[in-house]
């Protein structure tokens, strides 16, 4: 029975067949046949993901040559230099750009005084009613029609509980409700599944937000305490704010990101030198401003 | 189970080919048409079963997987150690972990989705969905690339490991590396292990196989173990240490007293010291090889004490060369007596013997008289036996001289003929001499013999051999004869008659009128009822003996049907231009319909105009030039 690594031992005593560099070569060069005979006869789906890998390859190989050709060349180094007449004390000193740096404290206290919202998506499509509440009719001859059920992902708190059905207007199903999101930070450049606290606005409608439906644009306000960021004042941020990105009942997820800045801390904890936990109060004023 | 046999694993795809194939497979197998207008649920069975389909088959794929790869806690200690050599358990366990958790992810994802797809009162939403669905499995099963390449190296080693049965008789070889271990086992086994001269030329264990006493011996061939501590081994001395320690074998350790393999006596003593607790209830020798180069009386006083020193305590050393193959034969049969008594011993002081003993009744016959009978055993068998304990020289084979010759050997078969001049045995023999074949004249009797073939043939012929038997005809032929030549005689009569008579008057000439077929009938009918009352009883053919002759034509032409008219090619045409123009112009009209694969004029009407086997399914217009 072959054992262990026979086919090197064969070749080590036997060598290999005749004619077999010269087959080796003939296929290799055939190669280039057959992937031009692929890429004009093929059709349909296979065509397509053919193509898209064909043309990651080429990128790839364009990127190695365009490589190889820099490490011949000479490149111009053209740094900034500065235009127009310049006094003889500066001949020699090359270009430089100044910008203001400003601290990130200055630029929060000037959006508070702006009371202005910096949100992701300014603009967002407005969901109408048939489109997010369907009917359902009830009744012994199916003729009452003012059930409604909700047909976007939604989100219900903890501790809820439904209204008894019969007097219960607007039906929440189970299988599109909700606990966590996907929300990007965008300076950070990664994605964390942080669980819902509640919603704070749907753009579409009064109604949504009591409702709870989260569609896009939706604000809502996600438990961030596991990232463990920290205020300027030594304070533990445990919610924040972040808008949903894309459409979640098309998905079957919640994709939310936080603006870059300014922050929007609420509800921060304390820590005291005895390590007591307390609740400090209040919103900050710019919570309560719509976007126009 | 004993899962001795690991060939049979799964291959592992890549997890880019994994995907793929998943991925295709949903294309074709589940349908593929849907439409905005159907109604919803047929729209939400649609893409629910392709999310459904999809994770049935990663469950599938990833549960084989699982399955096929052995627990190193269900297969015997030996395979898990080595196990844990070659591919470190953690490593293994830790691969086949993810995949397992894969596998679970992939179920949930499908679960959520399908529950989803109940609410999507949309195409696109349903579609929206199900793409979400299938990206995420995809992703999940793209993260386990690496260890989805581990596992495939691992099942490609695994299947080449060689099968060694941990419970059956095993002799065990080890040593110092280039001692002649693998020499050893090519002796003696047919394995093909590889000898060269340089160290550790044996990567990892090599199993043969033997006879002795009619039954099945392994051998066990190892890698060359160097004297440190068990701590700083390396993978390769790790798997004969493993077979050491769990295979329940004959030890056959193996010292060079040359000491060509670069170490000296000292050091394989130590080696032998240190491994000594692995050889713990294991029937041990010592194999002392290479003694061709020098032999133990050769050696310097403290190395002969050395073997001595061995002797004493009850080791049996002997000496060997795996050249010369003196000693091989006895270190086998030494090792093989001493492992079978250990086995029986050991089987006897278990608890199953009892149950086999109970049950064995030797009968021993009670003497008659004073009478000897001694068991028969031919001298051959006795030879023979006796060829297989001791190494006998054999006669000088072929082959021996071939290896001998190497490249000058020539078969040579006319050394063997046996001739009256035996320096004529490699005269070349022509073919052909005075217009005569040698072929016809190798025997020399060969006249003679021809001359009695022909007596022979005569007699033969004068005995009437040859000819037809008739008294061998029954009955019932011989009546088939008379009726036979009463049908010719009648025959004949009738058309004397027919030909007597007069009735049709002054007669036209043959080609004017047409053939009846009426006249033939007659005279069939006549014969016929005289044949049917005797050949009702024949059921049996009988073949008929008869002289060969020249198969003869057929002597009566048939008579074509419109012998009265010409033909309609020919009516009408005064001469050989006009019938060749004629043909032409019937050729040239009929050149069409041909290209269409038309019958005739006719043949106008096309029955199926869109056949539904070209058109239709999956690989509709544009994939097949031909069903």
């Amino acid at each position: 029975m072959p054992q262990n690594e026979h086919i090197e031992l064969h070749r080590k005593r036997h060598g290999q067949r005749l004619d077999h560099h010269e087959r080796k070569r003939k296929k290799e060069s055939r190669e280039v046949h057959e992937r031009s005979h692929k890429a004009k006869k093929l059709i349909g789906l296979k065509a397509k993901l053919y193509h898209k890998q064909r043309h990651a390859e080429k990128i790839q190989m364009k990127k190695t040559l365009k490589m190889h050709e820099q490490r011949k060349t000479k490149q111009k180094n053209d740094d900034k230099t500065p235009e127009g007449a310049v006094p003889a004390y500066l001949l020699d000193r090359e270009g430089q750009s100044r910008a203001k740096v400003l601290s990130n404290m200055i630029k929060q206290k000037r959006k508070e005084k702006a009371g202005k919202w910096e949100v992701p998506l300014p603009k967002v499509r407005a969901q109408g009613e048939t489109e997010v509440l369907k009917v359902i009719k009830t009744g012994k001859r199916q003729k009452k029609a003012w059930k409604r059920m909700v047909t976007k992902v939604c989100f219900v708190g903890d501790g809820f509980t439904r209204k008894p059905p019969k007097y219960e207007r607007f039906i929440r199903p189970m299988g599109l409700r909700f606990k966590k999101a996907h929300v990007t930070h965008p300076e950070l450049k990664a994605t964390f599944c942080l669980p819902i606290l509640g919603v704070k606005k749907n753009p579409s409608s009064p109604l949504y937000t009591s409702l709870g439906v989260i569609t896009k644009g939706t604000v809502v306000e996600v438990n961030v305490s596991e990232l463990g960021l920290v205020t300027q004042g030594g304070k533990v941020i445990w919610g924040k704010y972040a808008q949903v990105t894309n459409n979640p009942e098309n998905d079957g997820c919640i994709n939310a990101t936080v603006p870059g800045y300014p922050e929007f801390t609420r509800n921060v904890l304390t820590t005291t030198k005895n390590t007591k936990i307390q609740h400090a109060v209040g919103f900050q004023s710019q919570d309560h401003q719509e976007d126009r | 189970m004993a899962l001795y046999n690991f060939k049979k694993i799964m291959v592992v795809p890549t997890a880019k080919d994994f995907i793929d194939i998943t991925l295709s497979k949903t294309q074709r197998k589940t349908p593929t048409v849907v439409h905005k207008h159907y109604q919803i649920h047929r729209i939400r069975h649609f893409y629910m079963r392709k999310v459904k389909f999809t994770q049935q088959n990663y469950h599938d794929r990833l549960s084989q997987i699982l399955t096929d790869f052995p627990k190193l806690d269900d297969i015997h200690p030996f395979y898990a150690d080595l196990m844990n050599v070659l591919y470190d358990k953690d490593h293994y366990k830790l691969a086949l972990g993810q995949i397992n958790i894969a596998k679970n992810l992939i179920d949930n994802v499908a679960k959520d989705y399908v529950r989803l797809m109940k609410y999507g009162d949309s195409l696109y939403r349903c579609k929206q969905l199900k793409r979400a669905a299938l990206g995420r499995m995809c992703t999940i099963l793209k993260r386990q690339k690496s260890s989805l390449e581990y596992l495939e190296q691992v099942r490609q080693h695994l299947s080449r490991l060689p099968s060694i049965d941990p419970n059956t008789r095993t002799l065990l070889l080890c040593g110092y590396p280039n001692v002649g271990k693998s020499s050893f086992i090519n002796k003696v086994t047919r394995a093909d292990v590889d000898v060269q001269p340089y160290a550790f030329t044996t990567k990892s264990l090599f199993v043969g196989h033997m006879d002795y006493r009619y039954l099945r011996w392994q051998v066990v061939d190892t890698p060359g173990i160097l004297d440190h501590p068990l701590e700083e081994r390396n993978t390769i001395e790790m798997q004969a240490i493993t077979a050491l320690a769990h295979l329940r074998a004959a030890v056959l350790y193996v010292m060079d007293v040359s000491e060509q393999c670069g170490h000296t006596l000292q050091e394989q003593l130590e080696l032998f010291n240190s491994i000594r607790p692995l050889f713990a209830n294991k029937p041990l020798i010592v194999v002392a090889n290479k003694c061709d180069v020098k032999k133990i009386t050769e050696l310097s006083e403290e190395n002969q004490k050395i073997f001595a020193d061995l002797t004493a305590e009850g080791i049996p050393v002997i000496e060997t060369s795996t050249l010369t193959e003196e000693g091989v034969m006895q270190v086998k049969t030494e090792a093989c007596d001493r492992l079978l008594a250990d086995r029986v011993e050991n089987k006897m002081k278990g608890k199953k013997v009892h149950d086999v003993l109970n049950r064995l009744h030797l009968a021993m016959p009670a003497k008659r008289d004073d009478k000897e009978r001694p068991p028969f055993i031919p001298e051959g068998a006795l030879i023979r036996k006796r060829a297989m304990e001791v190494d006998a020289p054999k006669r000088r084979l072929e082959r021996d001289l071939e290896v001998e010759l190497g490249d000058d050997y020539i078969l040579d078969l006319q050394k063997y003929w046996d001739l009256m001049n035996e320096e004529e045995k490699h005269d070349r023999v022509p073919e052909v001499w005075e217009g005569h074949n040698i072929a016809d004249y190798i025997d020399p009797d060969i006249m003679k013999k021809l001359e009695d073939l022909e007596k022979e043939e005569e007699l033969k012929e004068r005995a009437g051999e040859y000819d037809s038997d008739d008294e061998s005809e029954d009955e019932d032929m011989q009546e088939i004869r008379v009726l036979a030549k009463q049908i010719r005689e009648k025959k004949q009569l009738l058309i004397v008659q027919s030909k007597d008579k007069d009735v049709h008057g002054p007669r036209m000439p043959r080609t004017t009128t047409k053939v009846r077929g009426g006249g033939q009938f007659k005279i069939i009918t006549a014969v016929s009822v005289l044949v049917c009352t005797r050949f009702a009883r024949r059921s049996r053919s009988i073949t008929k003996k008869r002289k060969r002759e020249a198969s003869a034509p057929p002597t009566s032409k048939t008579r074509s049907q419109s012998a009265s008219r010409p033909p309609r090619d020919q009516s009408g045409i005064r001469d050989p231009k006009m019938a060749k123009k004629a043909k032409k112009m019937m050729k040239n009209s009929q050149k069409d319909m041909n290209r269409q694969g038309k019958k005739g004029e006719a043949d106008r009407h096309v029955f199926d105009l869109k056949p539904k086997h070209l058109l239709a399914g999956k690989r509709k217009s544009g994939t097949n030039d031909y069903r």
